[in-house]
């Protein structure tokens, strides 16, 4: 087992493109979808308003996975399909519109290719909007960026446990999160692993130096809120990340609220995630990152630094 | 060797819901990074995010709307234009309301198929029993720190209640919600770690090596096993921690852990596996003595 976190070339988790009404269904989580229910009738859709109507609006609910397709494309994503429905229909309204028309064209004409331009435009937000939605999981998948690469290095005069530690939250960071590349600081502490984006005239000796360097100049070390960039943080000025990132999270760590009262410094140090997915960390991938975090506490956890 | 009450008191900070824990990791405050001495710049806000996520079912039912109201403009602005009511592509018109139809009944079946994946929120069951911090004294620090880490993640993050560890055939932690004794009323039941051993759930699970997920304890004979979890418990995760012990972890919701739950519990056991085996010989001793 330690030799798996230790091993520097880990796979990194890449989630597979799915079909999201399927399998969001599949899944045993606590959100089950509604399927394979009797279609009873066709009414009047409504909404779910309170607990205390559930079980009256579960008699009424329809079947609606009848409505589900496939094009059995593998690899495709049905859920950005009212995009591309939206790009070509709407070029097709805009050609219809120039090329289209022999005559003079009437107002009820362009009553209709602008109510159907505003469509195209709905159809093409709508995949962006249905990411945010309860139960949605990310559809990108996420890529190994070229020009980037794999390290895996810690500080030096780490004892055996400290290492062992760096390396599992490490492991375990790459391996349940959408991340391809991991940063963790603790006091004097840092352990970087994943594809980074290092310069070549940086010898493997001093790299670790220059992790530290960056991370002065841009203050993190005295971060005390924790920093979702969900899209494309500003490259320019986080030199180190990886060519790519399109997320960054940086989640600080704070020393326990029992501490004693003879430590003054409150901030351990800090946890630094980055993906080549937008949004890739959800609010369940935030949590689950603060407490590998919090693992790495003075006082209340193993006092290894 | 029963696992006696904690020596000295544990604390650690107070059970956050994952709810209140969501504002502070969207925003970031200008002041206090400011104050904090980062010197780059701070996310934005998420605006169209936080709307979608607040109004969940309004905007599952809006491409419905939209869709609809658009195909009846539709039809609205041909019977006014006083333009036959016929499918016809022969003019550029008619080819117009044909796409624009084609994009509204795009925007109602996106919106069907919205609410027909919507996830079904199963409500929460407050666990029936006592408060419970029971941890097997002599243990060192480390791994008391350790165990009490695991303990502070599954709660905060899951829908765990009840945390139960046996290891070496003996039971190094009971903690959160447990079944109240019936004989001493106000003590919480006593973790037989050698019966529970015997048991047909335990023997399965060393057996495959791998998680077992009871998502709906209620259906499974088995549950006369877990006499210390709350009679009411609601999920239970059965993690084994290497082949020497096991991790019994109650839920408080139906299907309450996700798939990326169980994956980190998983991985998180391995670790604890790890720490639990470089303490053996010392675990020997503390049981013993």
């Amino acid at each position: 087992m330690r030799s798996l976190y230790l091993n520097p070339f880990i796979q990194l988790r890449l989630p597979l493109q799915f079909r999201a009404f399927r399998d969001s269904c599949s899944s045993s989580h606590s959100y089950i979808c509604k399927c394979n229910r009797r279609i009873r009738k066709f009414g009047s859709i409504s909404a779910r308003l309170n607990n205390s109507e559930e079980t009256k609006q579960q008699q009424q609910q329809l079947n609606l996975s009848v409505l589900r397709f496939t094009l059995g494309i593998p690899g495709f994503d049905e859920s950005i399909l009212p995009r591309w429905i939206g790009y070509g229909f709407g070029s097709l309204l805009l050609l219809n519109h120039f090329v289209g028309s022999n005559s003079t064209i009437t107002p009820a004409q362009l009553s209709s290719e602008a109510l159907g331009l505003s469509l195209a435009a709905f159809s093409i937000a709508l995949p962006y909007l249905g990411k945010f939605l309860k139960g949605m999981t990310p559809m990108d998948q996420s890529t190994l960026p070229d020009g980037n690469v794999q390290i895996f290095v810690m500080s030096e005069n780490l004892s055996d446990t400290q290492k062992e530690d760096l390396a599992w939250g490490t492991y375990i960071l790459l391996r349940n999160t959408n991340t391809i590349s991991v940063l963790i600081s603790i006091q004097d502490a840092l352990c970087v692993r994943g594809y980074w984006n290092t310069p070549e005239d940086v010898s493997k000796a001093s790299i670790i130096d220059w992790f530290k360097r960056q991370i002065d100049q841009l203050g993190l070390s005295d971060l005390k809120d924790t920093l979702y960039f969900p899209q494309s943080p500003d490259s320019g000025l986080w030199v180190m990340l990886p060519k790519g990132t399109r997320s960054l999270l940086v989640q600080p760590v704070l020393r326990a609220p029992n501490s004693s009262a003879n430590e003054t410094k409150e901030i351990e140090g800090l946890v630094m995630l980055a993906s080549s997915m937008s949004y890739a960390y959800s609010n369940k991938d935030r949590a689950w990152i603060a407490a590998v975090a919090n693992k790495f506490r003075g006082e209340n956890t193993c006092t290894y630094f | 060797m029963e696992a006696g009450s904690i020596l000295r008191p544990i604390s650690w900070p107070p059970k956050r819901p994952l709810r209140r824990l969501l504002p502070s990791f969207v925003r970031a405050s200008s002041d206090d990074l400011q104050s904090g001495g980062y010197r780059g710049l701070k996310p934005k806000r998420d605006w169209i995010s936080e709307w979608v996520s607040n109004n969940d079912d309004t905007v599952r039912s809006l491409p419905i709307y939209v869709g609809g109201i658009s195909l009846l403009a539709v039809l609205f602005n041909r019977s006014v234009s006083g333009i036959a009511p016929v499918a016809d592509a022969s003019s550029s018109q008619s080819r117009a309301d044909l796409l624009t139809l084609g994009l509204a009944v795009t925007n109602v079946l996106t919106g069907l198929v919205w609410l027909s994946i919507r996830p079904k929120s199963i409500s929460v069951v407050i666990p029936q029993g006592v408060e419970c911090q029971r941890i097997c004294p002599d243990l060192p620090d480390t791994l008391i720190s350790e165990l009490l880490w695991f303990w502070e993640t599954l709660s905060v993050v899951t829908c765990c209640r009840s945390l139960v560890i046996v290891y070496q055939s003996s039971c190094l932690l009971q903690i959160g919600v447990a079944a109240e004794c019936s004989t001493n009323g106000g003590d919480a039941v006593i973790v037989d770690a050698k019966k529970l051993m015997q048991g047909s759930l335990y023997q399965g699970v060393m057996k495959s090596g791998a998680q077992s997920y009871l998502a709906n304890l209620s259906l499974y004979p088995g549950r006369s096993e877990l006499p210390f979890l709350p009679s009411n418990t609601q999920a239970v995760i059965l993690q084994p921690l290497g082949d020497k012990g096991i991790a019994i972890i109650g839920g408080d919701t139906v299907r309450g852990f996700t798939n990326a739950d169980q994956a980190w519990i998983t991985l998180i056991a391995e670790k604890l596996d790890a720490t639990l085996s470089k303490f053996a010989n010392n675990l020997k001793l503390a049981v013993q003595g």
